[in-house]
Formats: structure tokens, C-alpha cells, sequence
């Protein structure tokens, strides 16, 4: 097909505010956040060329830039995992039409429309360790009480769950646990939205399947291990792309419940470049930051991208 | 008995998140009706506006208890300045949705219906743009306004004009709109890529522009796709923060999450619970109610950019 | 296709609508009215008084154009170091956790100088020797002073007098008895101590008043100069180690999640006993004190055996202001700086807000209720201050050694040998930085100060 000279003209005005803001405002500062790891610059003089100093730099304080990506990974491992086990389950069972599933299905979205800084201030208050703290007051609830009957019971779960042993208030944002105590809240705030993801799934299966396989006696959990999951494999799969990327991204909650001065015991790598760059004026080192974390990102995601088309092929 | 069992299992797990999820948000409006004294004296009390009882009073009439609640209110939305973030979220956040549908929507269309040379390719560099997180432009570009506004203002000082991008609307809905492109064009390519490739061609023959074919024939057909990226744009951007942490120094500019991190640290600073939980609400209660106004779109949009993204 | 034609307009004009925000007419050079921007940190002290301040002196001012918009938020830090980085800064600045010596060596702040060494009042004293000593050191470099403190800090440990009287405590004068009646207010079912673990900026204040108890000035003077193993000295770890013994035993439980607040609602709500802190705690907690809370402060207790004065006290300038090379007006700014430090707002400064001058006698005791009344108390007895500035001067020893290393401390996770060995050798990571200043440091003289060899 020959191309019309008003064809050209449209394609061109069409492709080119897209071309130009994402080259401007993208591409060429991502490029430039290369350049800038290899700088040492504070910002306000003359930026000097130090190869590949800031990357040593960050092997000689490896304690932090470590104990940064570990708290990534232990966020993105913890929370994902708990996300992809919750969401799954509740998405079958609101998939198989439980009571309520409407009402279900509308709150537990609701997270995901607020704010995380909201959320990390209404967790702060949560978690606090003054009297108004709700989940202290509830351990101290479930700790002390007398349930009567059921004591026996308890205290098996008491020492169980470590419960009995535990020194309450526990200062769950207390530097060295608030890393564990962002997992329950990134839980908390984004299964729904997975849920969500899948039930959406799940419901592009034809009914016939299960159907027949009911027919043939399968059990629900077999059905679910057999069908289900085998045909929302895609979408799963952009579902985990997702979750590692964002728990990877994570700033706003670690800043906001560490009261703005992160230290190693709470950092994350996002926590870590802003402090370099915008607290300390250590440009060069906070890029170098930023190249490592695209980096994992960008692993990451392939790793995950791979990963699952391997299952596809032993399927 | 076996499936009795199971039911009551799942049946107890929702219940159980429900309740993890509910009792939070509704913990936090209920203190948002009490004073500070009040809420420091017991956290699980009702507003005793509500409830009615008098002996969590910290107050002896009525009327000055009335008073106080409504002033957590009031507090929060004159003097901590929460009805200038919420105009300011608003139009950053309408702004940069008209331009990511349109731009996107646009460059999507062309990428998915068009070949040419170089399309393959073109389409990959923007989806490389998913990979790349907000921390790694982040820096560059903050510099890069800088130089962007040195040279805007020596081209247009003529005119007695100067440009300034940092601290303005302008440059945060430009890195809004271009830091959210990749996602709307992979999910709108793959709906223009879905729609009828004959449609074109009648529309075409039938003597319409290609503009033409697009606003009355392709973008009617795309609502869905379309409806969908917006919906997760807004939620994105409603709530973005890190950006908008660093591009934005003035409280004229400041938007809602920046806002309540603000008045979160006022409030402490003053030990004023009430003014915090009145800004909570004041953040939570409009996408909660967008939310549930628009909740069938939603999840629509989540099935349709599930499956076709 | 003219109709169809309505969805590019409406996109075209609404950006082009928030485009008028970055586009602007240039600002008229030679209008007659100088508007000179101070942000300032907004802290226990609130801003209110600063910002009446800013009213008096533009008003005084009305003739010669001068306007000072002053504004302040408890993020500041947040909203103006990208603007000190796009060479936009606002005229005045206050908050001492800027980078400042970053700023100093990059030539961003402007010495004060040329005010400092001008005649305030019809005597002639000039307006640096109205300063108590010591207050214009933390940012002092080449002789050069670019920071002008707004408040004196004095750090100490607080307690309800109240409290104490009821259940017969005293406030202890040395460490056994300070150990001793944390014992007493553990068995009464009260914390003895609430802290604010948030921040490891209040432990490393009252590690610093323990290691001059136990190694005396001789010991901050080493600190100071930065000399290999100074953190490692045994007086410094016996610091550590008294520091840690009383985390461990008499902290209020959870006290690592609360941060300056909790911790101080926790004090003032008699949950907790005692709390370390500046002098800044009354006015910060005025608005959620019970009325019949009677807040006092008592000196560090000194530690038997120690070497050091235990009327000294660390205290220091605080809260600086700061003007910026890259502001329009400058002059204005350390006129207006000139203006709000001065002997007439001292009383007023003290009565509003609780603030104790940073001038010698700027803070008149009867301007001041009963609290900031024992602080004088404690100010009047003591010969003079110290303070170890390491902590604004390294700013990435403290955030990435010192913060860390006592939190480690404190939690018990590493030893007080461990605990002076990761500083020093942090210290001499920090001195092989080239772009790190260390100006020479005036060590302070013992025996002037009370203390005998």
C-alpha cells in the first residue's frame, strides 16, 4: 500500500508529543543518571570525573548499600509471597460464588485507593507503643485475658506463636524491626488489587471446564491447581512483574514511618539515594544508587518474565 | 463435614481480612469526631457527640464539644491548608490524565495499526520506559529543569518572559504524564492491536480523514482500554509522592500526600491527634467514594488491562 | 473533520493553560520593594513568634522597601535543599541540619562577619560579644561565622517535680543515685525513662554529657580534635557502658518505635519518670501538659570517680540562620538576622515561646515561669559549656557510623569496645574525604572551666 503524503503527515503529529516528552523527561535522564555515577559532584561546584569511584564507594560502605537491598529483597520475597498466597485464595473463593462476594470483593480494594503515605500514618498509630496503640493493645488483649474455657487452648497458642515470651508494647517501628513490620502493611494494602487482577482472570475460564471436571470427580483443590492456575498463568505472571517492581520501588512508607532519617538498620535502596543526593549532596554516589537499582529492577523483572515462561514449557 | 469445614475456613479468612480492612478506616473517621484528650484517654471510645456518655468528658456542655470536633475539621481544612493541596491534586492530576489518554491513546493507535520502518523498534523503546524506576530519572531531571528553564527564559526574555519548571503545576504534570506513558501505550497498543483492521479501511473508503477514523471510529471502540489507563493513572498519581516530594517546595503547589505529610508533623508537634485523624479522612473519604461510585469501572478496567495488557 | 477536531483543542489548551504557570513575566529589577524570603524550621518552638518578629521589622523598615515574608514548616529541610541545589534559595534559612559545611566549602553562604564586628548599642559593644561564649562556634570556619543562633541549647534530664515530691524522690546528683531511684520509680510501676528512639540525635547528646562526667573536658577536647582512638579511650567507654546499662534497665519498654513525641507524651502523661532532652521540651509539649505537671530539668548526674565538672553541661548555639550567596538580598537578610537576635527581643523571646538567648542575659529569669526557671538555675551554676561538634560537621559519619553504632549500642547488639572502635574508625574513613573541611578547634581549657588534673 502506497502511503499517502496526509498519511505521513498524521502518523508523524501523532507519534511525535509521545516521542518527545518520553525522550525529554525519560530517556535522556535516564541516560544522564549513567553519566552522573561516574561523577563526583555535590551539586553546587564543578562536577569532577572519578570513574568508577562512587561504585567502590558503595562496595567500601557495603554494610548500608547491602543492608539496603536486603531490606528490598526481604520486602519483595515476604510481602509478594504473602500477597500471591492471599490474593490467590481469596480470589478462588470469591470466584466460586461465595456469600458476599460482592461486598467482599469492594472492600478489600479498598487499600489500594488510598494514599501510602495515609497508610503509613494511620499504621504509625497502629503500631504505636503508647496506650493508643491498637495492635499492642490487642496482643496485650490476646496475652493476658481470660478466656475461661479456652485457656488451655490459648496458652498453647501462646507459646506457640511466641506470644507468651513477648515483651509488650512491642516496638514494632522501632528501627530494627520496621523493615518486618512494612511486610503486613504492604499485605495489607495491595492484596486486594491482586485479587482483584486474578478474580478478573479467573473469570475469562469457561465454566464448561469446571464442569467437567467436577464430571470426573475432581476435587476443588485439584481443580484449582489443574485449571485454574494453569489458565490465569499470564496474567499471574504480570501480576508478580508488578509486585517485585513496586516492592523494589518501595520509598514513601519507609520514609514517612522513619520520621525522614532512615539510618542502615531501616534503609531501602529508593531511602538511600534520595538521603545521598538531597540530605548529604552526594550526587555521584546517589546515581550510582539509582544505576544499581535499575539494574535490579530490570533483572527482577526479567527473572521473573523468564521464570514463567520455563513453566509454560514443562506444562 | 470435610467441606464444612473448608467453607468455614474461607468463609473465617474473608471475614477476618474484612474486618483488617474495614476496622482501621473506621477507626480513623470515628477519632476524626473525637478531641485529641479524648483519644489519648481511650483509642476504642465513641464520640461522645455520638455516644453520648459523660464520663470520658473531657468537656462539660455540649455545645464545646461540638465545637472541638468540628474544629479538627476546620483546622485541617483552613489552617492546615488541606482545600489548596486538594485544588492542586485535582488539577495536576486531571491535567496529566488529558495528556497521558491523549498522547498515549495517540502514539498507541499509530504503533498499532501503522507499519512502517522503525515501529518494532520504537514500540520497544517505550516499553523499555517500564523498567525504569522514578529514583533513576529523578536526579537528572531535577538538574535538567534547571537547565530547561535557564533556556527557556534566555529564548523568550525578549518577550520579557522568563520559564520556570521546578515548583510549578507544569513541570510536574510534564514528568507525570511522560514518566506514565510506557504503561498507557503497552496497554492501549494492545487494544488498538485487538480492534478490526477493516474498520480503517471502511471508514476510509467512506471518505473519512485519518483523524477521522480515529476520534469516530477508533477511540468510540477503545473506551474500555482507555477507561481502564485512566483509572489506574489516577490512582497512581493521586497518590505519587516521591516526585512530587522533590519537584514541588512551596505549599502553593503542594499536593494532598504532601499536604497530610505535613500536617502529620504538625500535628505531632502539637500533639493534636484530632487535626490528624480529620486530615486522614479528608485524604481517604474522596477516592474511597470515587471508588465505590466508580468501582464496576474499575474492576472492568483491571480485567480489561489484565487481559489485554 | 472540523467536528471531529474537538479533542485536540481541548488537550492543547489545557496544557497550554498549566504552561502559563512556567511561563512568567520577569520580575520588574528595579521595583522599589525588596522582599526578603526566610524559611525557617518549625521545631518545638512553633514559628509564630518568628513570623511577629518578621512583621515588626518589615514595618520598621516600611520606608526603605524592605519586606520579610518568613515562613516555616517542620519539613523545610525537605522543600529547600532542592531549591539551594537549583540556586534558588530563600534569603534567610534556619535549620542546622542543612548540609552546611557542604555549603560553606561550595562558597553558598555568606560569612556574618561584617555585622558581627559592628556597634549594637550607643556603649559600642559590638554584637559578637554579646554572644555567649561558645554559641558562634558550630559553623565557624577560617575565623569565618556563617551561622547565627537563635536559641541556646542546653541538654539535661527532666522530671515532674510533682511526682517526685509525691513519692518522696529526689532528683539524684550523681550516678549511683540516679541509678538508684530509677529503681525506685521501676518498682512503683513507672518507667523511670522515656526516650525518644526514633531519633539517635538525643541518645548521641546525652552519651556526649555521660563521656565528659566520666573523662572530663581533657576527653572532649580529644573528640573534638578528632584524634585517633578518641572514642576508644577507657573514659569513653566507660560512657558507653553506663549509657547501655541504663537502656537496658530503666528505658521504658518500646521506647525504639517513639519518636520525639510519643516519648515526651509518654513524660508528661507521667507514664515515664524522667527523659533526657534540650531545653526546648517545655515549649514543645506546652500544649498537651497537664496543668499540674511541675516540669523541672537537673544536670547530668555526675558519675563517681569521673573527671569531669558536673556543673558543666553540653550546650551549644542552635537552630542557625543562615544567608545564602545565591539570595537577592543578602544585607537585608543579616540586618533582619541582627534584628531578631538582639537584647530588646531576648525577654520577649523567653516569655513567648520559652526560648533561652543565645546572648549573654537575654533571657531575664522573671520573664520565665518555674521550668525554664531551673534551667537558668543550671546555666547559673555552671562555669561554662562544651559540645562536641563532630555531629554537624560529618554529616556522613553521623548518619552512616555514629547513628548507627548507637542504636547498636543502645539495643545491646555490640559491646562499648565495639561501640568506640566503630567510631574512630569511621572518624578516619571521614578525614581521608578531601571534600571534607575540618576547621582548626580551640580546645576548651579545664581548669578555667573547674576542673583539676
Amino acid at each position: 500500500m502506497k502511503r499517502s503524503r496526509e498519511q505521513t503527515v498524521f502518523m508523524i503529529t501523532f507519534l511525535a508529543p509521545a516521542f518527545l516528552l518520553f525522550t525529554v523527561f525519560v530517556a535522556m535522564p535516564g541516560i544522564r543518571a549513567f553519566a552522573y555515577s561516574f561523577e563526583k559532584w555535590d551539586g553546587l561546584s564543578a562536577p569532577k570525573w572519578v570513574g568508577l569511584d562512587n561504585f567502590a564507594a558503595l562496595l567500601r560502605d557495603r554494610d548500608v548499600f547491602a543492608a539496603a537491598l536486603w531490606h528490598n529483597i526481604v520486602l519483595t520475597v515476604g510481602a509478594g509471597l504473602l500477597i500471591v498466597v492471599l490474593s490467590l485464595l481469596f480470589a478462588s473463593a470469591l470466584h466460586r460464588r461465595v456469600r458476599g462476594a460482592a461486598l467482599f470483593r469492594v472492600t478489600f480494594f479498598f487499600p489500594n485507593v488510598i494514599s501510602s503515605v495515609a497508610i503509613a500514618l494511620l499504621w504509625v498509630l497502629l503500631y504505636s507503643t503508647t496506650d493508643f496503640g491498637v495492635i499492642n493493645s490487642l496482643l496485650g488483649w490476646l496475652k493476658y485475658e481470660d478466656f475461661g474455657r479456652l485457656n488451655g487452648a490459648m496458652d498453647v497458642a501462646r507459646g506457640w506463636t511466641g506470644l507468651a515470651n513477648l515483651e509488650l508494647p512491642f516496638p514494632f517501628t522501632g528501627k530494627p524491626y520496621l523493615i518486618y513490620s512494612l511486610i503486613p502493611i504492604i499485605v495489607w494494602a495491595s492484596t486486594g488489587f491482586y485479587m482483584v487482577l486474578f478474580l478478573a482472570a479467573m473469570e475469562g475460564i469457561p465454566e464448561s471446564y469446571y464442569e467437567a471436571a467436577t464430571l470426573d470427580g475432581a476435587s476443588e483443590i485439584s481443580q484449582f491447581w489443574h485449571i485454574t492456575l494453569p489458565l490465569i498463568r499470564e496474567v499471574l505472571t504480570v501480576g508478580l512483574v508488578f509486585l517485585v517492581i513496586g516492592c523494589l520501588k518501595i520509598f514513601d512508607m519507609v520514609w514517612i514511618m522513619d520520621n525522614e532519617w532512615p539510618t542502615k538498620e531501616t534503609h531501602v535502596l529508593a531511602t538511600l539515594m534520595y538521603q545521598k543526593v538531597f540530605s548529604e549532596y552526594n550526587i555521584g554516589y546517589g546515581a550510582a544508587v539509582a544505576v544499581l537499582m535499575f539494574i535490579v529492577v530490570f533483572m527482577a523483572s526479567m527473572f521473573t518474565l523468564r521464570l514463567s515462561r520455563k513453566e509454560a514449557l514443562e506444562y | 463435614m470435610l467441606r464444612h469445614v473448608k467453607t468455614g475456613f474461607l468463609y473465617a479468612a474473608l471475614l477476618v481480612w474484612l474486618i483488617a480492612v474495614v476496622v482501621p478506616l473506621v477507626w480513623v473517621v470515628v477519632n476524626s469526631l473525637r478531641t485529641s484528650q479524648e483519644f489519648v484517654k481511650n483509642p476504642f471510645g465513641m464520640p461522645w457527640v455520638l455516644a453520648g456518655n459523660a464520663n470520658e468528658l473531657p468537656v462539660t456542655d455540649t455545645e464545646s464539644a461540638w465545637e472541638s470536633v468540628k474544629n479538627n475539621y476546620t483546622k485541617a481544612w483552613i489552617e492546615s491548608r488541606f482545600q489548596r493541596y486538594f485544588f492542586n491534586s485535582i488539577l495536576v492530576t486531571s491535567i496529566s490524565l488529558l495528556g497521558i489518554i491523549g498522547f498515549g491513546a495517540m502514539a498507541s493507535y499509530v504503533l498499532a495499526r501503522f507499519r512502517f520502518l522503525g515501529n518494532r523498534a520504537l514500540y520497544l523503546y517505550f516499553i523499555t520506559g517500564l523498567m525504569v524506576p522514578a529514583q533513576l530519572v529523578l536526579v537528572p531531571l531535577f538538574f535538567q529543569f534547571t537547565y530547561l528553564s535557564h533556556a527557556g527564559s534566555a529564548l523568550l526574555a525578549p518577550l520579557g518572559l522568563q520559564v520556570e519548571l521546578h515548583d510549578t503545576y507544569t513541570g510536574l504534570i510534564l514528568i507525570y504524564i511522560a514518566l506514565s506513558l510506557p504503561f498507557t501505550i503497552l496497554v492501549l497498543t494492545g487494544f488498538f492491536r485487538s480492534l478490526p483492521g477493516a474498520l480503517r479501511e471502511a471508514g476510509i473508503i467512506d471518505g473519512c480523514s485519518e483523524f477521522g477514523v480515529f476520534r469516530h471510529i477508533m477511540m468510540p471502540l477503545a473506551k474500555p482500554g482507555l477507561v481502564s489507563a485512566a483509572i489506574f493513572n489516577f490512582i497512581g498519581l493521586w497518590n505519587e509522592y516521591l516526585l512530587a516530594l522533590v519537584f514541588v517546595n512551596s505549599d502553593a503547589h503542594k499536593t494532598l500526600p504532601l499536604g497530610l505529610a505535613a500536617v502529620s508533623m504538625q500535628a505531632q508537634y502539637k500533639a493534636d491527634f484530632g487535626l490528624m485523624f480529620a486530615g486522614l479522612v479528608i485524604v481517604l473519604a474522596p477516592t474511597l467514594a470515587v471508588y465505590v461510585v466508580l468501582q464496576k469501572q474499575l474492576t472492568r478496567g483491571i480485567t480489561v488491562g489484565a487481559l489485554k495488557g | 473533520m472540523n467536528t471531529s477536531l474537538r479533542l485536540l483543542p481541548v488537550l492543547i489548551l489545557a496544557i497550554t493553560l498549566c504552561g502559563c504557570d512556567a511561563i512568567s513575566h520577569r520580575a520588574d529589577a528595579d521595583s522599589n520593594v525588596r522582599v526578603v524570603e526566610a524559611a525557617f524550621f518549625e521545631g518545638g518552638y512553633g514559628i509564630h513568634w518568628h513570623q511577629k518578629i518578621a512583621e515588626e521589622y518589615s514595618r520598621a523598615h516600611k520606608d526603605e522597601g524592605v519586606v520579610v515574608e518568613l515562613w516555616g514548616d517542620p519539613r523545610m529541610r525537605d522543600k529547600v535543599k532542592p531549591r539551594i541545589l537549583r540556586g534558588d534559595p530563600p534569603d534567610v534559612m534556619l535549620d542546622q541540619y542543612l548540609p552546611i559545611w557542604k555549603m560553606i566549602a561550595a562558597g553558598k553562604l555568606l560569612p556574618f562577619n561584617d555585622v558581627l564586628d559592628q556597634p549594637v548599642n550607643d556603649s559600642g559593644e559590638l554584637w559578637r560579644d554579646q554572644f555567649i561564649p561558645g554559641t558562634l562556634d558550630s559553623f565557624t570556619s577560617d575565623g569565618k561565622c556563617y551561622g547565627i543562633p537563635t536559641s541556646f541549647g542546653a541538654w539535661g534530664c527532666w522530671y515532674d517535680a510533682k511526682l517526685f515530691r509525691e513519692h518522696g524522690w529526689t532528683p539524684p546528683a550523681t550516678w549511683s543515685e540516679f541509678t538508684a531511684v530509677c529503681a525506685e520509680i521501676k518498682a512503683a510501676g513507672i518507667a523511670p525513662l522515656a526516650f525518644q528512639g526514633k531519633y539517635p540525635y538525643y541518645a548521641w547528646y546525652s552519651y556526649i554529657s555521660v563521656a565528659q562526667r566520666c573523662g572530663g573536658l581533657p576527653l572532649i577536647n580529644r573528640m573534638n580534635a578528632l584524634e585517633p582512638g578518641a572514642f576508644s579511650h577507657p573514659d569513653a567507654i566507660a560512657a558507653a557502658k553506663l549509657w547501655q546499662d541504663l537502656v537496658r534497665d530503666y528505658f521504658q519498654p518500646g521506647y525504639e518505635a517513639m519518636n520525639h513525641l510519643e516519648s515526651q507524651l509518654e513524660f508528661v502523661n507521667n507514664k515515664a519518670a524522667m527523659i533526657f532532652c534540650g531545653v526546648w521540651l517545655f515549649n514543645e509539649m506546652k500544649e498537651s501538659t497537664p496543668p499540674d505537671f511541675e516540669m523541672r530539668v537537673f544536670n547530668v548526674p555526675a558519675v563517681e570517680g569521673g573527671k569531669g565538672n558536673p556543673k558543666l553541661f553540653n550546650g551549644l548555639g542552635m537552630e542557625q540562620m543562615l544567608v545564602t550567596s545565591d539570595g537577592r538580598y543578602p544585607e537585608d537578610a543579616m540586618d533582619f538576622a541582627r534584628y531578631m537576635i538582639s537584647m530588646q527581643n531576648g525577654a520577649d523571646m523567653a516569655s513567648s515561646i520559652g526560648v533561652i538567648s543565645p546572648l549573654k542575659g537575654g533571657c531575664p529569669r522573671e520573664t520565665v515561669g518555674p521550668p525554664l526557671q531551673s534551667v537558668l538555675d543550671m546555666i547559673d551554676a555552671a562555669p561554662g559549656v562544651f559540645n562536641v561538634r563532630l555531629y554537624d560537621l560529618l554529616l556522613e559519619w553521623r548518619e552512616q557510623v555514629a547513628h548507627i553504632a548507637l542504636a547498636s549500642l543502645m539495643q545491646g547488639d555490640i559491646t562499648p569496645e565495639e561501640f568506640g572502635r566503630q567510631l574512630d574508625e569511621g572518624l578516619v574513613r571521614a578525614q581521608q574525604d578531601p571534600d571534607v573541611i575540618i576547621p582548626p578547634f580551640t580546645p576548651y581549657d579545664p581548669a578555667s572551666l573547674g576542673e583539676t588534673p
